[in-house]
């Protein structure tokens, strides 16, 4: 073959992080912070792939906006075997990671904008890297709006942040529920896409990001469409794939002749719009 | 570069003695007139007479069934600590048809692209391949005349042309291809021929025409056609009488999916992470946590296979198709379906001929 290309050698080798702080929010979902050997250094939207040697790879969304320490939040659903090795883990133990991967979201577009965050369940856990650096730097954004849905009141996740952004000029935070199962809740019942139609949006100024479940993007992108006219440009989604390698090479991932992995898992809805298995 | 022109009893001979100093391998008859790329010595008995493709294309010598992509080791910390034993021999493949050769050029490109993949191209780069100009087509599957592998040349570091239409009984032209071809060739004492080009088109000129089945498409033509087909009742009917046994995928020498696995030592302080040949006609291959599966029906992984042969890997390196046309997928299925058939209905469907 004609010349080797550089080869990073370490490739498919993690690097140790230890967890200094871990807690269930949820019954099925656990928060996670590690201390690495050197800063991640990654963009929103990003994941990294966590390893429990033995029991094998899973891939997770960075929790966190960019930071300049080694600090990695997580929060992991017991899924599986992976997952499920990770909820048995506690402060003091060891993790590998590898990354962080992916296209992630790149905040210098969404200055001066309008941004409309609409997140359902886990899904807020990766929308989370790129709300709390625009939060933080409210002032240099324009109106923010934040539709966040979870199954149950008890499902819910990082609500005092929630709560917290609510109370910033400029911000309106949506909580909502499918229902309540009896428990108290101060929040609207009802779909992420039920508040959609009521929103004032400026369709130029707009940004929208969308994180959740397979079948939530079909109904946010179809009542989004009815109500307000955002170009496709102007969406992205974060999709969840099968991934193995997080590198572009399992093939695990492929979405038509995208790598979710490497292409995304930020996607603008006018790149996959015209992919059947994108949102299907 | 230099060329050499002798018997074929003298090739094989510099190909025993080779195999003295590294691994050769060489397509060897495995039963039912089948081949398979075996490791060969300095005794081996070696021949071109019937070989068809390998069951196993050369290339998954360079990605094998199963590899350690590393060892780790727990200390009293509990922090892992990680170690890779690169594959580092020299590797002879001896014998590779242009399909084959062209499946590794793709393979190469597919696994340098982004993120480079360290376990296969170091591996790769250990490799020295010895390329076998097909005099005629293998058999009634392959069609690699229509998808231009036939032709393909490139990543090989020494050349054998049959001079003629009987391989043993006949001549080889034997062209060293890259600096590391010349010097696999410098001490081999065949007989040097100065008018290679002139012996190698003569013996070119001699294949039949068309060579193999035809396609009804080009390869540049065959995109667009694939892109409008989506929703063609072709995936169904081919589906139906599908299995999922996925060996139209393992035998494939252009699918490199591979699954992840972790294997523990009985110490339970250290062991391996190893990754073994995956394939996207396995129903569960696109299933994500929750159960959602982005390609449930069988129909919809057929239709991503082909797809990915002819569309989508084809748009995206622009080396042609990325079906090198062997025929091994159709020649393994146990219920005859050959992607060939499956593009030539998809082509007649959507208004027939586009050669
Ligand atoms: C980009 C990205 C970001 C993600 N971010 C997060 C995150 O922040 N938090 C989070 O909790 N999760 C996240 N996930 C999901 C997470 O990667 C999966 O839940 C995880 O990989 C499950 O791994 P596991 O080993 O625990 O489960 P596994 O043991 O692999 O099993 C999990 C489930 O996967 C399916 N499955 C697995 N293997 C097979 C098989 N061989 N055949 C059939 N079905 C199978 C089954 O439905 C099973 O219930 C993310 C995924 C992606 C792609
Ligand atoms: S080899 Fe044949 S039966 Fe098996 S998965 Fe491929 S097409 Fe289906
Ligand atoms: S798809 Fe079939 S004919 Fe094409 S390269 Fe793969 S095995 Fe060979
Ligand atoms: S996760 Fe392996 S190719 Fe994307």
């Amino acid at each position: 073959m004609s010349a080797l290309p550089d080869i990073n050698d370490d490739l498919y080798i993690p690097q140790m992080g230890r967890i200094v702080e871990t807690y269930p929010m949820t019954q099925r979902e656990k928060y996670f912070r590690l201390e690495l050997d050197r800063p991640l250094g990654h963009r929103p939207g990003q994941f990294v792939m966590v390893s429990i040697p033995g029991v094998g790879e899973a891939a997770i969304s960075i929790s966190c906006g960019p930071r300049d320490d080694s600090v990695l939040e997580m929060v992991v659903r017991h899924a599986g075997n992976v997952t499920g090795a990770m909820h048995r883990l506690e402060a003091g133990n060891y993790l590998g990671i590898r990354g962080p991967f992916g296209s992630g979201f790149h905040l210098e577009e969404f200055e001066g904008r309008d941004v409309l965050f609409v997140a359902g369940g886990l899904g807020l856990v990766p929308l989370r890297s790129l709300i709390t650096p625009i939060m933080r730097h409210h002032e240099r954004y324009g109106r923010i709006r934040l539709i966040s849905g979870a199954r149950t009141p008890a499902e819910t996740l990082f609500r005092d942040e929630l709560k917290a952004w609510n109370a910033l000029p400029n911000v309106e935070v949506i909580e909502l529920v499918d229902r309540t199962d009896q428990l108290p809740w101060d929040g609207e019942v009802g779909l992420v896409t039920a508040p959609i139609a009521r929103l004032d949006l400026d369709p130029a100024r707009t940004l929208v990001a969308l994180c959740g479940p397979p079948v939530m993007y079909k109904f946010v992108l179809m009542e989004l469409g009815m109500h307000h006219r955002i170009p496709r440009e102007q969406i992205f989604v974060d999709l969840e794939r099968r991934m193995k390698c997080g590198v572009g090479k399992c093939g695990h991932c492929q979405i038509n002749s995208l790598y979710c992995c490497k292409d995304g898992p930020v996607f603008r809805y006018s790149t996959v719009a015209a992919l059947p298995e994108a949102l299907a | 570069m230099t060329a050499f022109h002798d018997a074929a009893p003298a090739v094989f001979d510099w190909l025993r003695g080779l195999a003295r100093d590294a691994e050769v391998w060489f397509p060897q008859p495995a039963g039912s007139a089948n081949f398979n790329f075996e490791r060969v010595d300095a005794h081996s008995q070696l021949s071109f007479e019937g070989y068809r493709p390998s069951i196993v294309p050369p290339v998954k010598r360079l990605l094998p069934a199963r590899e350690v992509m590393f060892e780790f080791h727990k200390d009293a910390d509990g922090r892992y600590a990680f170690q890779q034993k690169p594959d580092a021999g020299l590797r002879v493949l001896a014998g590779v048809r242009p399909c084959d050769l062209k499946g590794i050029a793709e393979m190469d490109v597919a696994f340098a692209d982004g993120h480079a993949d360290p376990l296969y191209l170091r591996r790769r780069a250990n490799a020295a391949i010895v390329a076998y100009a097909c005099p005629h087509p293998c058999d009634e599957r392959c069609f690699c005349g229509s998808t231009g592998a036939i032709d393909f040349r490139g990543g090989a570091d020494v050349f054998l042309t049959p001079d003629g239409l009987t391989p043993d009984g006949d001549a080889l032209l034997i062209e060293a291809m890259t600096p590391r071809g010349e010097q696999m060739l410098a001490n081999a004492g065949l007989k040097v021929c100065d008018d290679a080009k002139t012996i190698r088109e003569r013996a070119l000129a001699r294949r039949p025409q068309p060579f193999g089945r035809q396609l009804k498409a080009t390869p540049e033509a065959l995109p667009a056609i694939l892109a409008a087909a989506y929703d063609s009742p072709v995936w169904d009917k081919y589906a139906e009488r599908c299995y999922s046994c996925t060996t139209c995928n393992l035998v494939c020498p252009t699918c490199y999916c591979f699954e992840v696995q972790d294997e523990f030592d009985l110490d339970g302080q250290s062991g391996c992470r190893t990754r073994t040949w995956d394939a996207c006609m396995s129903p569960a291959f696109a299933e994500v946590t929750g159960g959602h599966n982005f390609r449930a029906e069988t129909a919809a992984r057929h239709r991503h296979r082909v797809k990915r042969k002819f569309e989508y890997l084809t748009d995206k390196y622009g080396m042609g198709s990325f079906c090198t046309g062997c025929g091994r997928c159709g020649r393994q299925c146990t219920v005859d379906i050959d992607i060939f058939d499956m593009v030539n209905d998809i082509v007649e469907q959507a208004g027939g001929n586009a050669r």
